[in-house]
């Protein structure tokens, strides 16, 4: 089992993680379609999502209380999970944001000395 | 894992969900305009991998360490149900290895190391007495009531002093009248011993004066037994011996008194103490010279034990001098620690045991680890599979070594159930003079290690190996498994059964050792008949009894009786019946008619043991009359009848055709008529032939009666279908007499060897167990070099080889580690037998009976061991060989 692949990964399922985390912030309690549809629509359909893995996503941010799930009905009549951001939940997203911000400005600036 | 017990629910949900989160999709891509095939094919697309994502949402929610050892335990028992043969040879090798280890450690821990249960036990020191001149006849001497009184009156080295002397108790009055074992002991035995007294008190120092003595103390057991636990029983009234004694306490169960020859090998007390009596010394018994009280001391100090023994030896000194003004002796008093008692005579047999049970483990340990490779090598290429497979090292490694735990819990729970009635049984079966062992229990210490070595074997066996055959490369390793099966530890497995096989040997030797010792201690004649014979022993006592007169004309009244019995060929009485001890009962300095001045000769002339025999009993035991004659229903002189020994040290060199009609002086008093010796007989050994006979001297009962007697009944029939008529010709005479024991002189020369039996059939039973683990080892390694070589016995068959070269190729593989292991085994078999010479008996330690036997059955063994397995290579057709693949 190759190592840089895990690795690819877990980046892949942290960055996962925010995103589903911000769009719960933004839009408030949502079922996974719905978080699946908002990822897509705001990446511009950019990112070619394995929409399965919000569930996995869902379920460990579930496990570490940063948001709660109730069963509801949807805007279509069905049964559907609704998930919401816990107060803990924004105190790791502030913590994060703040960090991807950082890192991005930091890469921002390594590929402007690039140039 | 916060989901862990709810992750059943949890996959349902995460399926709902996903199952919802597909129709969403499809209806959006049919809105999209697609069919509603497509739709669902590029909404599956989309969702990915649903299966995957259940999976890690379960993973996420579980221990893994849990599941993986959850599975891991569910294969191992499909594993060993699968190949149940390997699971049973591994979990009943180690219960074995285990059980017979644990359960022998701990009788040994109890009797050689386990503190004694009395207050401070290393302070406690027997004394014996060391008179040069007696040392031929009597290594050493215990007390009497005198010596121990100037002892006890001015010792000033010990914390505090004490002594006991057997004490035989009739009870009657409350049921069946019975015969209980019993002692006389000082006031202070047991606050000396430290003892607890469980009801009511222990004896007051005014108790040990005449008049106040008739109080006993009771034990524990006969509270229960004969007193149904009466709570009561303190301050009630028994009779014993027919006299009132009023019972004051009862022992704790806790309490171990010497028993048997325990305290020294002249006192004997019974195989039971029951009773207790304060000693209260008479005038009477004052003149007894007998030396027949133990004495115990108590040391402030370990390091005052000389000193101790300087004291005590000058008072000694002192009051043979008082006593016999001319005697001259450089008598010394010596002190040995109490666990002494206990353990010396069997500390040797016992650490023989423990060493054949030490060997037993080593070789279960062997066994397993032999079973445990051939396991591994015909696994490597399943575990090859399973790397190439990408299964982890670590993954393979637990599951292996689950595998090897769930076998070795199973043997350890085994082993643990059989240690624990292993020790039971062996304090139960152990011969009586072992009797600390009563307080024996499973020792969790040595269970444990005994666990630990057999877990560890497999784990090393079991695991490690076939992780390094993991190692190589997984494209050779399955190559080679297509093609035949790999011929893997093939050395290690030749070595490890050629280690099982030395240790079998060793114990084989050991055990036909002991058991050719034993068989030619049954076969010694001992001077008297062994079959035949019953044995009745009976005690007189009580007003009706109390002049030998009395006594005289109801033994020679019942002999008659029993005479007159269908199938009685002869029947006389003893005192004391020689094969139960060589040294019981009275025994008397011998003297000349020309030693005038008793102190001048008494410590050169022989003591003899003083056997009172009824006329018949030279006839009923079988005894050998050298010369002379033996008694008649009336003698009109004083005579007596002398042992051989006693004639040759009496007279030494002279036939004993020449000492009829000699005359002899028995003990020191002067105004005592001269007897005259009518006949000699051969000696009597002791049953258990540990010691050498003692010169005895026989008197008719007429003119030496005693109280105790045993009845000798010779028969033409089986001994024991008689009891029932003798014991209803005794109430017929008696109602109230005890009987104590009615023994065929077969069982009583028995139990006499008991010890002897015991520790051959514990041996031996230990080398047959090792023998059949080394057999199962031959067996294993032979087998599966055929198997793993079925291809190249073919190629050799097919190139000319014949058949016989085959099957002697096979043969070697197995008798190779063989004989190197029988004669490693036999030379360590020579070295051990010669550390324990003085168990042999009639053997010497390179017996070639023995030896060669051992050689004979192990080398049997371990052929057919071979031979099936070659005869399969024998019949190996090359055609179908060489196709194999």
């Amino acid at each position: 089992m190759a190592k840089g692949e895990a690795a690819k990964t877990d980046l892949l399922q942290g960055t996962l993680d925010l995103m589903v985390l911000q769009t719960l912030d933004t839009m408030g309690a949502m079922h996974g379609y719905g978080i699946a549809r908002r990822i897509e629509q705001i990446s511009d359909a950019m990112l070619k999502l394995n929409e399965g893995t919000v569930y996995t996503s869902l379920m460990r941010l579930l496990q570490s209380g940063w948001i709660t799930a109730s069963w509801g009905i949807s805007e279509n009549n069905r049964r559907a999970r609704f998930y919401a951001i816990t107060r803990s939940g924004r105190r790791q997203l502030a913590a994060e944001a703040d960090k991807w911000d950082r890192l991005a400005g930091i890469i921002a600036r390594l590929r402007s000395g690039e140039k | 894992m916060r989901f862990f017990w709810s992750r059943r629910r949890m996959d349902a949900d995460a399926a709902e969900e996903l199952r919802a989160h597909l129709e969403l999709l499809t209806e959006r891509y049919i809105d999209g305009g697609m069919s509603p095939e497509e739709a669902r094919a590029a909404a599956t697309r989309q969702l990915g991998n649903v299966t995957r994502v259940r999976e890690d949402i379960h993973e996420m929610n579980g221990f893994r360490l849990i599941d993986n050892l959850a599975r891991d335990v569910r294969f191992a028992m499909r594993q060993a149900a699968s190949n149940r043969v390997f699971a049973l040879v591994v979990v009943i090798t180690m219960a074995l290895g285990i059980g017979a280890n644990t359960a022998i450690l701990s009788v040994a821990y109890s009797v050689l190391i386990k503190p004694l249960p009395y207050a401070e036990p290393d302070e406690i020191y027997a004394a014996e007495i060391i008179v040069p001149e007696r040392r031929a006849q009597f290594p050493s001497l215990p007390a009497t009531v005198q010596v121990f009184l100037a002892w006890q009156r001015a010792q000033t080295v010990f914390a505090s002093i004490t002594a006991l002397t057997p004490w035989e108790a009739s009870l009657t009055g409350d049921g069946e009248p019975e015969r209980v074992g019993g002692a006389s002991v000082a006031a202070n035995f047991f606050s000396f011993l430290g003892a607890p007294i469980e009801r009511g008190r222990a004896f007051l120092e005014e108790e040990g004066r005449p008049g106040k003595d008739r109080v006993v103390v009771i034990s524990h057991s006969l509270w229960q037994r004969r007193y149904a636990s009466d709570e009561a029983i303190v301050g009630r009234t028994v009779s014993i011996n027919g006299e009132p004694f009023q019972v004051i306490g009862v022992a704790a169960p806790s309490l171990i008194v010497p028993t048997r020859t325990q305290l020294h090998p002249v006192i004997p007390f019974a195989a039971r103490v029951d009773v207790w009596k304060p000693i209260a010394p008479t005038p009477a018994t004052l003149n007894n010279e007998s030396w027949d009280h133990g004495v115990l001391v108590r040391l402030r100090d370990p390091r005052q034990q000389s000193q101790g023994e300087q004291q005590m030896t000058a008072l000694l000194i002192e009051l043979a001098r008082a006593q016999m003004p001319g005697v001259k002796t450089e008598a010394s008093v010596h002190l040995v620690p109490v666990r002494d008692l206990y353990a010396a005579k069997v500390r040797r047999p016992l650490l023989l045991v423990v060493a054949a049970a030490m060997l037993l483990l080593a070789a279960a340990c062997a066994s397993i680890a032999n079973v445990f490779l051939s396991r591994g090598a015909s696994r490597s290429s399943e575990i090859a599979m399973r790397i190439a497979l990408g299964a982890s090292r670590g993954r393979i490694a637990s599951q292996l070594f689950v595998e090897t735990m769930l076998l070795a819990a199973c043997g350890g729970a085994v082993g643990t159930v059989l240690a624990f009635y292993g020790t039971a049984l062996l304090v139960t079966a152990a011969p009586p003079d072992v009797q600390v062992l009563s307080a024996a229990s499973l020792n969790l210490p040595f269970l444990f290690s005994a666990l630990a070595v057999t877990l560890m074997t497999g784990v090393l066996c079991g695991v490690v190996p076939v992780l390094q055959g993991g190692r190589r490369d997984p494209v050779t390793a399955l190559k080679d498994a297509a093609r035949t099966t790999p011929y893997r530890m093939g050395r290690a497995r030749q070595t490890l059964v050629g280690i099982e096989m030395a240790l079998a040997t060793l114990l084989l030797a050991s055990g036909a050792l002991l058991l050719h010792s034993f068989v030619n201690v049954l076969n010694t004649d001992r001077g008297y008949d062994v079959d035949g014979i019953l044995t009745v022993d009976l005690s007189l006592f009580g007003d009706r009894y109390k002049s030998p007169q009395a006594r005289g004309v109801f033994y020679s009244e019942l002999i008659g009786r029993v005479r007159a019995q269908p199938g009685v060929m002869a029947a006389g009485g003893i005192n004391n019946l020689p094969a139960v001890s060589a040294s019981d009962g009275p025994s008397r300095a011998i003297l000349l008619p020309e030693d005038t001045d008793f102190a001048a000769v008494v410590l050169v002339r022989p003591v003899a043991m003083i056997r009172t025999v009824t006329t018949g009993y030279f006839a009923a035991s079988g005894s050998q009359l050298r010369a002379g004659r033996t008694f008649g229903d009336s003698e009109s002189g004083l005579v007596a009848v002398v042992s051989e020994s006693l004639a040759a040290r009496l007279w030494p060199g002279d036939s004993a055709i020449n000492v009829v009609g000699r005359r002899i002086r028995q003990g020191g008093n002067l105004s005592i008529p001269l007897i005259e010796v009518i006949g000699v007989v051969g000696d009597a050994q002791p049953g258990g032939l540990d010691r050498d006979p003692v010169a005895a001297l026989y008197r008719p009962y007429q003119q030496f009666p005693s109280g105790p007697m045993t009845l000798i009944v010779r028969t033409s029939q089986d001994p024991a279908v008689l009891a029932g008529s003798i014991k209803a010709e005794i109430r017929r005479m008696d109602p109230d007499l005890p009987i104590t024991a009615m023994r065929t002189m077969r069982d009583v020369v028995s139990s006499t060897v008991a010890q002897r039996r015991f520790q051959m059939l514990l041996v031996s039973l230990f080398a047959t167990v090792a023998l059949l683990l080394g057999v199962v080892g031959v067996y294993g390694v032979t087998n599966y070099a055929v198997v793993c070589r079925t291809k190249e016995i073919g190629v050799r068959l097919a190139l000319g080889a014949t058949r016989r070269d085959v099957m002697r190729w096979a043969v070697a593989v197995g008798m190779w580690p063989v004989s190197v292991g029988l004669a490693a085994g036999l030379v360590g078999a020579a070295l051990i037998a010669n550390l324990f010479r003085a168990t042999l008996f009639g053997v010497t330690p390179l017996d070639p009976l023995s030896f060669g036997g051992v050689a004979i059955v192990l080398l049997a063994a371990a052929s057919l061991a071979c031979y099936l397995p070659a005869r399969r290579a024998g019949t190996v057709d090359p055609v179908l060989a060489l196709r194999h693949e």
